[in-house]
């Protein structure tokens, strides 16, 4: 008898990771009917779109490591977590409301800590880079907990309302991030989401995925591994203060259950739900994630059970998540490509 | 078929008519339909028992009510959403604000959660009744003029009674003083409150250990270690949560309780888990807002406790109460609002004309204070393993008052508990 264990961090994942031009047209043709939510959809629905464009930005970040790079970080919560603080320390405590401010700060911040991180994770591959990076994560969220004369411990700390543009917009919460806050955080994630694809494209991306592959080789014909990694982490970290900075002002607070391994255990589901493989799979995987926990959560309180049995059923029989099950039904249908 | 002016003049009339006739008549409609609350609580994790002992409570008190005419005459139905941490919670809450169109949301246990789910609330402008969640930063009330958050009474108040009957019940009988507690602001407010009281009363005590385990630690042997190689004379315990009844079976293995007095001023939620065999008698035991076995029980409680034990075959503690204490607050000032202006109020409405309504709670009677924080009635006392269950009852019960138990509005809570007239 065959034994066939998933081995997400390593070849099966890697062999799958083609990028190809469809994603980001996938991406952008999501941003379009994005942006023409608002004019059909509840402002219910439109509040649940804004921890998906978070989730997505920081998603985009977490696979140049998973998908390009072929590392599994456990600990990427870490990163959302500094950036939600951040956005809070700087609302609460030093009266800046700027958000492009606390985007630059969280950016500075995220890739400050993750430089001091990576310089020590991206050393190792496979279990002992997932292990470290949970490690780091659980030292955080321990910072978070139990100092809380400066974090405020369980209660976390406040973020205010910020400006957008220098301009304060009137009205109650739900209009503000209903309105200007939902079209500037999408802004934001169709610009990354560019940014993002250029990187993959570009002789910085190619080398990351000549690491995956096989570092040896790619070291052999000169590709600095360390540099690279190390380069990899620190972006991806920024992604994720950005994602964690607009999920910190969508719920209004900061709190150390963002930077717990549970909340690294969803990016990683989220990932592999929309598939890895893919430039905008897990894009697709936050949007599904977050749709299918609100109404699971509505109509059953067995819901982590639910999760939990899609998140079976979806290693077991889409291992490629659902945008590389799509498509591999067109490629399908397009005579087996 | 050929529409003429004649007939378009007709049917604009018509429709004239029955616009200004359902306008007319919209405030009636809607009152025809039930009334929607939300409920927001724990249902899984540390807190789900707790979480469901409130949910049973409203349950039963929905029934009860809307056989009796529901509220102001409507009836009423539940929204049940689960309370997890702050971040989906408050998803949570603008769910049944924004799509299940409630009319109040009332729940919430966690401090941690209200925190964050209170200033949403008010942006929203959403009528929240908490049971057991506060505003708090620590001790400091960070709403004080709330317009539509309710908050339960002060989180100190199980620590300041216990420690007050520690003083009553134990003074002169322990020098060696230490203090396992959960690890988040809770716990440490509740040991410091018992460590300053002890001190007003001149009570001569030398803390041997403090001990800070996570909530939800399941494995306490190396705390216990840490407790009995101390040799403390008395142990004072805020925990609550499920761990409560694994430290005092891990505790009771280790022979820690051997001639050790004890101090647990929230045991009451985990009521039915403490079993006698491996609880000691002679606890300060708090049973907060609701002792299902008082003596004295109004017919109220009485029904409820019969009813709650036939039905799940265990005794309800007080997150019950605070359930109920909230929907019978929330009853009593929308029929006062309608009664003041005459027509279905608003939820601003509403939410000012509750404060200072008294209500029969089960475990006794409450109200709001005009900040709208909850005062209610507190019971504890030493237990006894001499009753009918397998669990422990109280011996005596000592009963006092919110008033007497948390700080005045807009007090410092440190200041307070130094000067304070205290009840012992």
């Amino acid at each position: 008898m065959s034994n066939q264990s998933i081995d997400i961090g390593s070849e099966t994942v890697v062999r799958r990771t083609v990028l190809r031009p469809n994603g980001l047209r996938v991406l952008l043709g999501l941003t379009v009917i994005m942006a023409l939510l608002p004019f059909i959809a509840s402002p219910y629905v439109l509040l649940l779109m804004l921890p998906f464009i978070g989730y997505s930005i920081a998603l985009l970040g977490f696979n140049l490591l998973f998908g390009n790079t072929g590392l599994l970080s456990f600990g990427h919560a870490l990163f959302l977590g500094v950036g939600a603080y951040t956005a809070a320390a700087l609302t609460s405590k030093f009266g800046v409301l700027s958000f492009e401010l606390l985007l630059l700060v969280a950016t500075l911040m995220s890739a400050l800590v993750s430089l001091v991180v990576g310089a020590l994770c991206v050393r190792y591959t496979r279990i002992f880079f997932g292990m470290l990076t949970l490690a780091f994560g659980m030292l955080f969220h321990s910072f978070l907990f139990k100092f809380y004369y400066i974090t405020g411990g369980d209660q976390g700390m406040r973020v205010l309302r910020p400006l957008l543009l220098g301009m304060e917009w009137r009205g109650g919460k739900t209009a503000f991030l209903t309105g200007p806050f939902y079209y500037y955080a999408l802004l934001l994630f169709a610009l990354l989401g560019l940014v993002m694809w250029r990187i993959t494209q570009s002789p910085f991306g190619l080398h990351l995925r000549a690491i995956r592959e096989n570092a040896g080789k790619a070291a052999y014909v000169g590709v600095q591994i360390f540099r690279m990694r190390l380069a990899a982490f620190v972006i991806s970290a920024v992604y994720g203060g950005i994602g964690g900075t607009i999920l910190a002002v969508t719920t209004g607070l900061a709190d150390p259950e963002l930077a717990y391994w549970t909340h690294s255990g969803n990016l990683v589901f989220m990932a592999v739900l929309g598939g890895s493989g893919t430039f905008a799979g897990p894009a697709i995987g936050a949007l599904v994630f977050v749709v299918l926990q609100d109404f699971v959560m509505s109509i059953t309180q067995y819901w982590r059970f639910v999760m939990g049995a899609v998140l079976v059923l979806l290693v077991v029989f889409m291992p490629q998540g659902l945008s590389g099950t799509v498509e591999a039904l067109v490629n399908r249908r397009q005579g087996g490509r | 078929m050929k529409l003429t002016r004649r007939d378009f003049s007709r049917l604009a009339g018509s429709g004239l008519v029955a616009a200004a006739i359902s306008k007319l008549f919209a405030p009636a409609l809607a009152q025809n339909k039930p009334l929607r609350i939300g409920i927001i609580a724990p249902r899984s994790g540390a807190a789900g028992t707790a979480g469901e002992c409130g949910i049973r409570a409203v349950q039963w008190a929905t029934e009860r009510m809307n056989k009796e005419g529901g509220i102001a005459g409507r009836k009423f139905e539940l929204v049940i959403e689960e309370e997890t941490n702050p971040k989906d919670t408050i998803e949570r809450l603008r769910r049944l604000i924004l799509q299940e169109k409630v009319d109040a949301i009332h729940g919430l246990i966690s401090t941690g959660v209200s925190l964050g789910v209170a200033p949403v609330a008010e942006e929203e402008q959403a009528l929240v009744v908490m049971w057991d969640g506060t505003t708090q930063d620590g001790v400091k009330e960070m709403m004080p003029n709330s317009k539509y958050v309710f908050r339960s009474t002060d989180n100190e108040c199980e620590a300041v009674m216990g420690s007050l009957l520690a003083v009553k019940h134990f003074k002169g009988k322990f020098k060696r003083v230490a203090g396992i507690n959960p690890d988040y602001s809770y716990g440490r407010n509740n040991w410091e409150a018992f460590k300053q009281i002890l001190a007003r009363y001149g009570v001569e005590t030398e803390f041997v250990v403090e001990q800070w385990p996570k909530i939800g630690t399941m494995d306490l042997t190396s705390h216990i270690a840490a407790l009995n190689a101390a040799k403390p004379d008395l142990i004072f315990s805020s925990m609550l949560f499920a761990d409560l009844p694994v430290f005092m079976k891990q505790g009771h293995a280790a022979g820690l309780f051997n001639g050790v007095k004890m101090v647990l001023p929230a045991a009451g939620w985990q009521i039915n888990q403490l079993k006698k065999e491996f609880t000691p008698e002679g606890i300060i035991f708090g049973h907060n807002t609701l002792y299902f076995d008082h003596p004295q029980a109004s017919p109220l409680q009485k029904a409820f406790v019969q009813d709650y034990m036939d039905r799940y075959k265990e005794a309800p503690h007080w997150e019950a109460d605070r359930a109920y204490f909230a929907l019978a607050t929330y009853k009593a000032g929308v029929e006062a609002a309608q009664k003041a202006g005459g027509k279905w109020p608003t939820q601003e409405q509403v939410a000012e004309a509750m404060p200072g309504l008294e209500v029969e709670s089960l475990g006794g009677k409450g109200r709001f204070r005009k900040d709208k924080i909850a005062e209610q009635v507190f019971y504890q006392g030493p237990s006894t393993n001499t009753n009918k269950y397998d669990f422990p009852t109280l011996a005596s019960i000592d009963t006092f008052q919110a008033e007497q138990l948390q700080k005045p509005p807009g007090a410092d809570f440190w200041e307070w508990i130094k000067t304070a007239k205290m009840p012992v």
